[in-house]
C-alpha cells in the first residue's frame, strides 16, 4: 500500500513557542497531518487522543521533561511508535543512557540541522513513497 | 773483713737500684722547726731522677731555692720523720724540677733522714690524661643529650604540623599496613586511630568508582604506586566511610624509598565534594548557556530557509540575497556557540574520550571527500601521501576533528590553484600527521598566538571572514590532553605552511565525560 505523507499524523511536543509553529508549519508545508504541544503532560494527553503515527520531543521542558515524557510514550505504545528527538541540550552520559533506555529512534540538535533534513528523515522513517520535499533548499 | 763485704754489697745496693736515694741530715731552727737539710749522700739514680748534680755536702735551699716555697711540705715530713722516726709515703709534685715523685721515708738515727722516691710524674701524665677523656666525654655526652632533645622537639612539631593539617595523610609499610594516620584522615572516614594503625589500609578503607563499584587491591592508588606501575587516574575515587557513605577524593600516593627499595607509601587525600559539586555546577550551566543561546540560532536558522526556499511566498532576488545574509551570519553563531561550548569542556576536562580502533588513512580520507565541493570550487588540487600505517586505538570523532581543522584551514587559507600536501607516516613511538599548504601563510608576529583561544591573523581575517579563531585551539587541547601528542607548524609568509601533528601509537584512553566536542567545519 502506498504511503504518502498526507495519510500521516505527527504530533509535536516542544515547549519554545517560535520553534514549535516553525517545526509544524514545515511539516504541514510538507502535508504531513500536524499538532503541535507546549508541554509534556499535554503532549501525553494528546497521544492518548489523537494515536500520532511518530513523534517529534524535545528534551528539555518544564513541568514534564522529555525523558519522562517519552518513558510515558513507551507505555503506552510500545516501541513501534517513532520518537524522534530534536533538542538543544548537550546531554551527559547519564541522560544519554537514560535516552537510550528508551529507545528514541533519533536523535538532533536544533540549531545544528535544517529543517528539511528532519523532513526526510520523518519520510524514511515512515517509509513514504513519493520522495517530495516541499521547499528544497537551492 | 766481713764488715767490709757487707758494705760492698750495700755499696752496690746503693749504686743500682732503680729508686733515688737520699741520705740527709736534718736542719732545725731554735724554735725546732724544720727549715732544711743536707744531703749527705745520693746514688746515682737520685741524679738521674731529680736532674741534681753535685749536691752531696749541700743545703737543699742551696741545691733548689725555690724548695721551701713549692713544696713546704717536704719540711714538715722529713722534719717529723727525723724526729720522731715513724716511716712516712707520699705524692709530692716538685714544681721547679717539674716533676711528680712517690717519696718513702725513713729516719735511721734522729735528725737524719733516709728518702727514697721514684719519679711518677708519666703515670700522673696519664692519670691526668684519663680524667681529662672522662670530663670530655661527658661534655659530648651532655651535648648529645641536648641535641637529642632538640631533635625530638622539632620532631615532635612536625608530628604535631603533620597531624592537625587539614587533608587527610597516611602513610603505610612496603605490606600496606598503616603505620600513621592524622587526625583529619580519621574524621574524613570515620574510624579511629586505633582501627586503622598497623591494619591493611585496602581492606579497612573501602574505595568505590562513580558508579559505585569496588576497587579491587591491585587498583588501588597504593598498590600501584608502591608496585611503580603508573596509575592513570581518568575517573573519580570514592572512599566509603565506616558508616558505609562515600565521598569523592583527590588522592596523591608517592613510595618511600630506602637505597633503591620501596619501604612502603605516603597517602595525601582530601574530600573533594565540594569541588565536585562546582565543577557539576558550572557544566550544568554551560550545558544551560547554550541550551538557552541555540533556542533563538535555532528559530533564526529555521524561518529565514523557510522564507528563502519561498515556502511561504515568493521572494525577489533582492530579498533572497538579504535572507541569505540573515541565514549565513547566523551559522556563523551557531558556529561559534558550538566552539565556546567544546572550549568549556576542554577546559572543565569533562569531554568524553571513547577509544576505537581508527584507521588514520581511512579518516582522512572520508574527511576529504567531505570537503571535495569546496576544494574544486577553489581550483586547488590535494596530493595525499599515504603510508600504510596500523590503526590507532583513538576516539574516532577526535581523529576527524584533527583533519578537519587542518585540512579546511589549509583549504581556506590556499588562494586558487594552489597545492595541498596530506602525508600520514610512523617513526618508533608516533604516527606522524602533516598537512602543508602553498597559502597566506603565517606572519612572524602572529606565530606564536596561533594556538590560542578566537586568535585569527591579520593576513587572514579580512580574506575570510568565516572563523571562529577556536579551530586550532580546540584541535590542540584534543591532541594533548587525549592522546598525549604534540602539534607544531612551519610557516612562511605568502609561501605556504605545514601543520605537523605525532599521535603517539600507545592511542588514548577512555574517560567518561560530558559527551563529545564539537567542531564545525563550516567554509565556504
Amino acid at each position: 500500500m502506498i504511503q504518502i505523507a498526507s495519510d500521516k499524523k505527527i504530533l509535536v511536543i516542544e515547549d519554545d513557542k517560535s520553534l514549535r509553529n516553525a517545526i509544524v508549519e514545515k511539516l504541514m508545508h510538507n502535508e504531513f497531518k500536524t499538532v503541535g504541544a507546549e508541554d509534556g503532560e499535554k503532549g501525553i494527553q494528546l497521544s492518548l487522543e489523537w494515536k500520532p503515527d511518530l513523534v517529534v520531543l524535545d528534551l528539555l521542558m518544564p513541568k514534564m521533561d522529555g525523558i519522562t515524557v517519552l518513558k510515558g510514550l513507551r507505555t503506552n505504545f510500545g516501541k513501534e511508535l517513532p520518537v524522534i528527538i530534536l533538542t538543544n541540550v548537550e546531554p551527559d552520559d547519564k541522560m544519554i543512557s537514560d535516552i537510550i533506555e528508551y529507545q528514541p529512534t533519533y536523535y538532533f540538535v536544533k540549531s545544528d540541522i535544517e529543517l528539511d533534513k528532519l523532513v526526510t528523515h520523518i519520510r524514511e522513517t515512515l517509509k513514504l513513497d513519493d520522495s517530495q520535499t516541499a521547499g528544497r533548499s537551492s | 773483713m766481713r764488715s767490709q763485704a757487707f758494705s760492698d754489697h750495700y755499696r752496690s745496693l746503693f749504686d743500682n737500684m732503680v729508686d733515688g736515694l737520699a741520705f740527709c741530715q736534718m736542719i732545725f731552727d731554735a724554735k725546732e722547726q724544720p727549715t732544711d737539710w743536707i744531703y749527705l749522700e745520693v746514688n746515682k739514680n737520685f741524679e738521674k731522677l731529680t736532674g741534681l748534680k753535685k749536691i752531696v755536702g749541700k743545703k737543699a735551699t742551696e741545691v733548689i731555692p725555690e724548695i721551701a716555697s713549692s713544696n713546704p711540705e717536704l719540711f714538715e715530713i722529713y722534719g717529723r720523720v727525723s724526729l720522731t722516726a715513724k716511716p712516712e709515703s707520699f705524692e709530692t709534685y716538685v714544681e721547679p724540677l717539674r716533676r711528680w715523685f712517690l717519696v718513702s721515708v725513713y729516719s735511721p738515727k734522729k735528725n737524719f733522714f733516709v728518702a727514697i722516691f721514684t719519679n711518677i710524674t708519666s703515670q700522673k701524665q696519664t692519670d691526668q690524661e684519663l680524667k681529662n677523656a672522662r670530663i670530655a666525654a661527658q661534655n659530648v655526652l651532655e651535648d648529645l643529650s641536648i641535641e637529642k632533645s632538640e631533635l625530638e622537639i622539632a620532631r615532635a612539631k612536625e608530628e604535631a604540623i603533620l597531624l592537625s593539617i587539614g587533608e587527610g595523610l597516611m602513610a603505610a609499610d612496603e605490606n600496606g599496613n598503616v603505620t600513621v594516620i592524622n587526625e583529619s584522615a580519621q574524621n574524613m572516614l570515620g574510624f579511629t586511630s586505633q582501627e586503622l594503625m598497623r591494619k591493611p589500609w585496602t581492606e579497612v578503607v573501602q574505595m568505590k568508582d562513580e558508579k559505585g563499584n569496588q576497587i579491587l587491591k591491585e587498583k588501588r592508588p597504593i598498590t600501584m604506586a608502591s608496585s611503580q606501575a603508573t596509575a592513570i587516574a581518568s575517573s573519580i575515587y570514592y572512599y566509603v566511610r565506616k558508616d558505609k557513605t562515600k565521598f569523592p577524593v583527590a588522592i596523591n600516593v608517592t613510595p618511600v624509598k630506602l637505597e633503591g627499595k620501596i619501604i612502603g607509601v605516603i597517602e595525601v587525600f582530601r574530600d573533594i565534594t565540594r569541588e565536585t559539586e562546582i565543577d557539576k555546577a558550572k557544566s550544568e550551566f554551560v550545558s544551560l548557556a547554550s541550551h538557552q543561546l541555540r533556542t533563538p540560532l535555532s528559530a533564526i536558522k529555521w524561518y529565514s530557509k523557510m522564507l528563502l526556499d519561498e515556502e511561504v511566498g515568493k521572494m525577489t532576488k533582492k530579498q533572497k540575497e538579504y535572507l541569505e545574509e540573515i541565514h549565513s551570519g547566523n551559522e556563523r553563531m551557531v558556529s561559534l556557540v558550538n566552539a565556546l561550548l567544546s572550549v568549556s569542556r576542554i577546559e572543565l576536562g569533562t569531554f568524553a574520550i571513547v577509544p576505537n580502533k581508527v584507521n588514520l588513512v581511512a579518516v582522512c580520507k572520508e574527511v576529504i571527500e567531505g570537503v571535495k565541493e569546496n576544494i574544486e570550487h577553489r581550483g586547488l588540487y590535494v596530493k595525499e601521501e599515504f603510508k600504510k600505517v596500523l590503526d590507532i586505538e583513538a576516539d574516532p570523532n577526535y581523529i576527524r576533528i584533527i583533519f578537519q581543522n587542518l585540512i579546511t584551514n589549509a583549504i581556506k587559507y590556499t588562494p586558487e590553484k594552489g597545492i595541498i600536501t596530506i602525508t600520514i607516516s610512523e617513526n618508533k613511538t608516533d604516527l606522524i600527521i602533516s598537512v602543508k599548504d602553498t597559502g597566506y601563510g603565517i606572519p612572524e608576529k602572529a606565530k606564536k598566538m596561533i594556538f590560542t583561544k578566537l586568535f585569527r591573523a591579520d593576513n587572514i581575517v579580512t580574506k575570510d571572514t568565516n572563523g571562529t579563531g577556536l579551530g586550532l585551539y580546540i584541535t590542540k587541547a584534543i591532541i594533548e590532553q587525549a592522546a598525549n601528542g604534540k602539534i607544531w607548524f612551519e610557516s612562511e609568509e605568502n609561501k605556504g605552511t605545514t601543520f605537523f601533528v605525532s599521535l603517539p601509537k600507545i592511542g588514548m584512553i577512555k574517560r567518561e565525560g560530558v559527551k563529545g566536542l564539537y567542531y564545525d567545519s563550516n567554509c565556504k
